[in-house]
């Protein structure tokens, strides 16, 4: 035992390294006073004082294994996977929280890290059954991996053999997480997401020793927007995805990367397909949008692709039943219709999964015949500089940059649900940077406490004009990097434009003192992914004009928002509704013309920061439905007005002669006229007496908010077992 | 040979009993997970009794603002001691709300201690220690007469309903083997006619004297002293001579 | 006789052999660092004795070859003209599987094709496609190799980059025992 240190201790010769090491660097390397030198296997590195030892070893490219780190979450130091050697340290160290020190030299490699590896190995797969056949996360499963490369091949606890492996009961936490929880080797990772990230703390370990348990204790379901999640974080099986419980194995499927379409983040997403059929999405890493979490809708409503979907084209017979046809009628039927509607009764309306491309085509189409009218079904006011400068609305913070946010002020959204990871970054700020956050609209859970500054839209306006005597606006004038995040819904009614000028007025305002140039204030937060799109490319928000001249056609582009009805229209107005879901939309139409989802067409998005970015088919579209953008094409075809482009690349260029900024996928650009868009509300800036509501209250009102969750069976017994909680005492 | 073959016998036998067996035993006499019974679920109210709230504000008095989590056993035990020697749920709920901590922050520590008793019990619980002293020096008998007495099982209440019986680990009153633990008082150097005595008493709602049955004050020798009898020595005492004054 | 080399070839592996990286390093410290040298350069022996014919043999060879840089593959690579123009050739870095904390095996570039139809085959359940370019997953090291193929092949390209890099913050267990963090509440 003696002679290795003794060896080592002579081979160095610790006076004559540590000059000459200094010395090689000198030349080389700036001098760097705030960073600290180590080597990992040798391999020098230079880091920030307190990083740990594991995102040194990251930093030249040297993994070390671990269960219970995560780099988004608290270090917790319990798997103890992550032993490494560290000379003249007596005892193996465990990396992920073991800060680095000067001159550290940190063996990953050795002969005393492999056997720590394989000891810790042998310990953890004690208790842990051997059911990867059976198990869900084979194939994709940390434990398996790692204990491949670096476990033993044999276990020395011969006493299981007599006494059995310990055995946990599984728990119920809701329709999406599949427990099995003998599997679990007390990680706690799902237990730090629990309470770090999602903000809902139910879970726990219980009982001690061998006895412990990851668990809830109590009955109770899991009660977060994010919890899909943990199915990600667990290292084993022990936590699995219900809805594709049994489904397939990692190495059977294609995994192609998209875009998700239910928020209007646009989370990156993987879509995981086997044959023909979607079978689950998971979350990509985009450091600049979604991390790599997912919200449960994301994740879940996948299902729903697969359900109530418009196969073929479909005209109203003369019962009033939709009937299936071939494309040639149903596209004659809807020329005729467009042809013979005088230009000013047509109205055109978006709908909020409609992509960039379709939008374009539509419009130039309308436009074509002579029709002004192409609508979206959220309303933004227009008056002032209404949607012509972008950054009247958008999330112009950038959702990245509220992390580093000290003061956030929301106005009548509630996040958590209208777009839950932009809250769980206003989550981190709260935790990480001791954000504080003022809330204006009804009282709403968001995970995090909040100053509640009151529900009347005139608070708005006396921050703005610095007349409140609320000490929120102390607070936001003291701040260095404050945030005001408004909901569009809030801007439906008559006030709307008088709400909007006064959180220009506020936002800009702060803005004006702030000692960062860069940093943007004014954040308007859109309820639904196409609306940043459809504004870019023209069209105008709301339908309430055009209901108003009576149309004679609608055409309905996945609008199943349920603001078009057939109460709201004239008796003989011809509704034509394209889409992939049997919705509202379809529900009133004359005409259907089956479209692709998102998982079906490669089509632009642009999120709530103006982000454009593009879902890449993972399937080809059911039946007879085809991309968007290529059937409105055909119908231009046949009404007479052909459009000029007839692929996609020509569609993106006349996307891009409408604005650049739609086709320069996966960046964002910086907006600016906030001065001119403040100048030009200076008019509106009207009382306001409402109250600001929100439309997603409680988690129940979450879930189902589309076509696609709505027809998702996932995503209705998520429903129900939230109701089926709130009447459980626990 | 025969006994050979019947070890042999023995370990495939074992063998193959595994592979029938499915799950292993309990280890732990209790659950680490909640079942509502009808003496134990969150319906049933739990409020601190106007003494206890005194206490309790006492106990937090204690923590610093920021640390008020640190009186989370405290209360917990002070809310044991008012719901009869044990802690329902809507005790740790009650604990909950009081710490503003989330109620799995409660569980987790109400689970982990093993003092913290999770399931209904008698007025008196019973811990007969049974580690090797006590046991060496007639724990066995001891706890045959208590289970005789009261008609407990071991981790079970009487059919009365009065005591509570558990087998523990050493209680570290090892010179006054054998022992028992009746809620908070050591009964010690215990023999049947003992234990069947306290029983009784305890029937009767009396409370024995507690500490050691065979005449001991504490745990010095029965016979009296048998070392350091003598008159202890003065200063300067084995010093050599010469060093002596 | 068998013995002692086994004998030595298992002390070789022990303490000695594990401090050799370190003396590897100094040595090779000494030589790049310009402050430690104190003598002329050591000339290798073969290049004393090479001739100098030899010797501009090998200096040729070591040369790199210049190849015309425009090449396009497309008349004779025999790939069907309908699978040239039409398709379109996604490069990228595969994406960290979200199930998972290990990240090997994506740390290179990636070509693939878009998706064209699949179904399910009815006499196995196995998948079908018509499309023969649908596994074609190619790796190269940089995009810009990626990006050279496609364009050799003729296939029009373009580059998806991930959004991955972030700003490394250091991680330290004490914060879990901060007094005035917001997750005290926590255990964990």
């Amino acid at each position: 035992m003696l002679r290795q240190p003794l060896t080592r201790a002579l081979a160095l010769g610790a006076p004559r390294v540590t000059p000459l090491a200094t010395r090689r660097f000198a030349d080389q390397v700036p001098a760097q006073p705030d960073k600290v030198e180590l080597f990992i296997d040798d391999k020098p590195v230079y880091v920030a004082p307190g990083t740990t030892v594991l995102q040194a070893a990251a930093q030249v490219g040297v993994e070390i294994p671990r269960f219970c780190y995560h780099e988004r979450l608290a270090v917790a130091g319990n798997c103890r996977m992550c032993l490494v050697e560290v000379e003249r340290s007596p005892k193996p160290v465990a990396a992920c929280a073991m800060p680095v020190m000067k001159g550290m030299r940190v063996k990953t490699n050795s002969d005393l890290t492999r056997k720590a590896r394989e000891g810790v190995m042998e310990f953890l797969l004690v208790n842990h059954p051997l059911d990867c056949p059976i198990c869900d996360q084979g194939g994709e499963c940390d434990l398996q991996d790692q204990s491949m490369a670096f476990g033993s091949d044999k276990s020395r606890f011969t006493d299981i053999h007599f006494s059995g492996k310990r055995a946990v009961e599984d728990k119920d936490v809701g329709p999406l997480i599949k427990t099995i929880m003998t599997r679990c080797i007390h990680c706690t990772r799902c237990i730090r997401f629990a309470s770090e990230v999602a903000g809902v703390d139910d879970f726990g370990t219980t009982g001690r020793g061998s006895d412990m348990q990851v668990g809830t204790y109590v009955e109770k379901m899991f009660l977060s927007e994010l919890s899909g999640n943990i199915i990600d974080l667990c290292p084993v099986g022990a936590l699995t995805s219900k809805p594709y419980s049994f489904a397939a194995r990692p190495w059977e499927t294609r995994r192609i990367e998209s875009v998700d379409v239910l928020d209007p983040l646009g989370s990156n997403i993987v879509v995981t397909t086997r044959t023909n059929e979607v079978l689950r999405i998971l979350p990509r890493t985009n450091e600049e949008i979604n991390e790599e979490w997912l919200s449960d809708k994301s994740r879940f409503a996948c299902d729903g692709l697969k359900r109530q979907r418009l196969v073929t084209p479909m005209l109203k017979d003369s019962r009033g039943n939709l009937t299936p046809v071939e494309w040639e009628d149903a596209m004659v039927a809807a020329a005729r219709a467009l042809r013979d509607c005088p230009s000013d009764k047509l109205v055109v309306v978006a709908g909020a999964l409609a992509d960039a491309e379709a939008l374009v085509a539509l419009k130039d189409l309308a436009n074509r015949l002579g029709a002004e009218r192409a609508c979206t079904e959220h309303y933004f006011p227009l008056d002032g500089a209404g949607t012509d400068l972008r950054s009247s609305y958008l999330l112009n913070t950038k959702i990245a940059n509220v992390e580093q946010a000290d003061m956030v002020l929301l106005i009548g959204t509630n996040v958590r649900f209208e777009a839950p990871l932009l809250n769980a970054r206003i989550r981190k700020a709260f935790i990480q940077r001791d954000t504080d956050v003022a809330f204006i609209g009804p009282k709403v859970d968001l995970t995090y406490d909040y100053m509640h500054v009151g529900d009347s839209a005139s608070i708005v306006k006396d921050l703005a004009s610095g007349s409140s005597s609320h000490p929120v606006l102390k607070r936001l004038e003291q701040a260095k990097r404050p945030v005001v995040i408004l909901g569009a819904d809030q801007l439906q009614g008559a006030e709307g434009a008088a709400l909007l000028a006064h959180t220009q007025e506020l936002a800009l305002r702060l803005q004006d003192k702030l000692a960062d140039p860069e940093w943007k204030v004014l954040n308007v937060l859109q309820r639904t992914a196409s609306q940043v799109a459809a504004l870019d490319i023209g069209y105008q928000p709301g339908v309430g004009k055009a209901l108003e001249a009576g149309p004679k056609v609608v055409y309905l582009l996945g609008a199943d928002g349920g603001v078009i009805t057939r109460e709201n229209l004239p008796k003989d107005a011809v509704v034509i509704y394209q889409g992939h879901h049997g919705d509202a939309g379809a529900e009133i139409a004359d005409i259907v013309l089956p479209g692709a989802a998102y998982t079906e067409k490669r089509a632009t998005y642009v999120n709530a920061e103006g982000r454009a970015q593009q879902t890449l088919p993972a399937v080809t579209p059911p039946g007879k439905a085809r991309e968007d953008w290529k059937i409105i094409r055909a119908l231009s075809e046949v009404v007479g007005e052909p459009l000029p482009y007839d692929n996609l690349d020509e569609v993106r260029a006349r996307l891009a002669e409408v604005s650049p900024a739609l086709v320069t996928y996966g960046d964002v650009q910086p907006n600016n006229y906030f001065a001119q868009a403040r100048a030009l509300a200076q008019s509106l800036k009207q009382p306001v007496s409402g109250k600001l509501d929100v439309q997603l209250k409680t988690l129940e009102d979450f879930f189902m908010t589309d076509p696609i969750s709505r027809a998702s069976p996932t995503m209705a017994k998520c429903v129900q077992a939230v109701i089926k909680q709130k009447s459980s005492p626990y | 040979m025969l006994s050979s073959l019947r070890t042999g016998v023995q370990g495939l036998w074992r063998a193959s009993s595994r592979a029938l067996q499915t799950t292993s035993t309990l280890q732990h006499d209790s659950l680490f997970v909640h079942r509502d019974t009808p003496e134990d679920n969150p319906n049933i109210p739990f409020e601190f009794t106007p003494e206890n709230t005194k206490r309790m504000e006492a106990l937090l008095a204690i923590y610093p603002e920021g640390h008020k989590r640190a009186a989370m056993i405290p209360l917990l035990d002070l809310a044991q001691r008012q719901s009869g020697g044990w802690l329902p749920i809507s005790a740790m709920h009650k604990v909950a709300e009081v710490l503003n901590l989330p109620r799995m922050r409660v569980y987790e520590v109400a689970t982990f201690y093993t003092m913290f008793i999770r399931r209904p019990i008698g007025k008196y619980h019973l811990q007969v220690c049974t580690t090797t002293p006590c046991w060496l020096r007639g724990s066995d008998e001891v706890l045959n007469a208590i289970k005789e007495a009261t008609g407990c099982e071991v981790g079970g209440n009487s059919p009365c309903g009065k005591f509570s019986l558990s087998e523990v680990e050493c209680l570290g009153a090892c010179v006054n083997a054998p022992m028992v633990q009746v809620n908070d008082d050591y009964y010690e150097d215990l023999t049947v006619e003992d234990t069947k005595e306290i029983i009784q008493k305890l029937k009767n709602d009396e409370k024995p004297v507690p500490g050691p049955r065979n005449g001991r004050f504490a745990s010095e020798p029965l016979g009296g002293l048998t070392s350091l009898t003598e008159e202890p020595t003065g200063p300067g005492f084995g010093v050599q001579d010469a060093l002596k004054s | 006789m068998f013995q002692v080399i086994r004998q030595t070839a298992g002390l070789a592996k022990g303490p000695l052999s594990r401090s050799l990286p370190a003396f590897s390093t100094t040595s090779h410290r000494l030589a790049k660092d310009p402050v430690s040298r104190h003598e002329a350069p050591k000339i290798d022996n073969e290049a004393v004795l090479t001739l100098p014919q030899e010797a501009r043999e090998k200096s040729a060879l070591e040369t790199y070859i210049q190849v015309p840089t425009k090449v396009d593959l497309t008349p004779i690579s025999g790939v069907p003209e309908e699978h040239i123009r039409t398709r379109r050739v996604r490069i990228y870095q595969p994406p960290k599987n979200a199930m998972q904390s290990g990240t090997s095996n994506i740390h290179h570039w990636e070509m693939e094709f878009d998706t064209r139809q699949r179904w399910e085959n009815p006499l196995m359940g196995w998948t079908s496609t018509g499309d023969p370019l649908s596994n074609m997953k190619i790796q190269f090291a940089s995009p810009d190799d990626a990006i050279e193929h496609c364009e050799k092949n003729g296939w029009v390209w373009y580059l998806d980059v991930p959004k991955t890099e972030k700003e490394v913050k250091p991680k330290s267990y004490g914060i879990n025992f901060s007094w005035n963090r917001r997750t005290r509440v926590s255990t964990k």
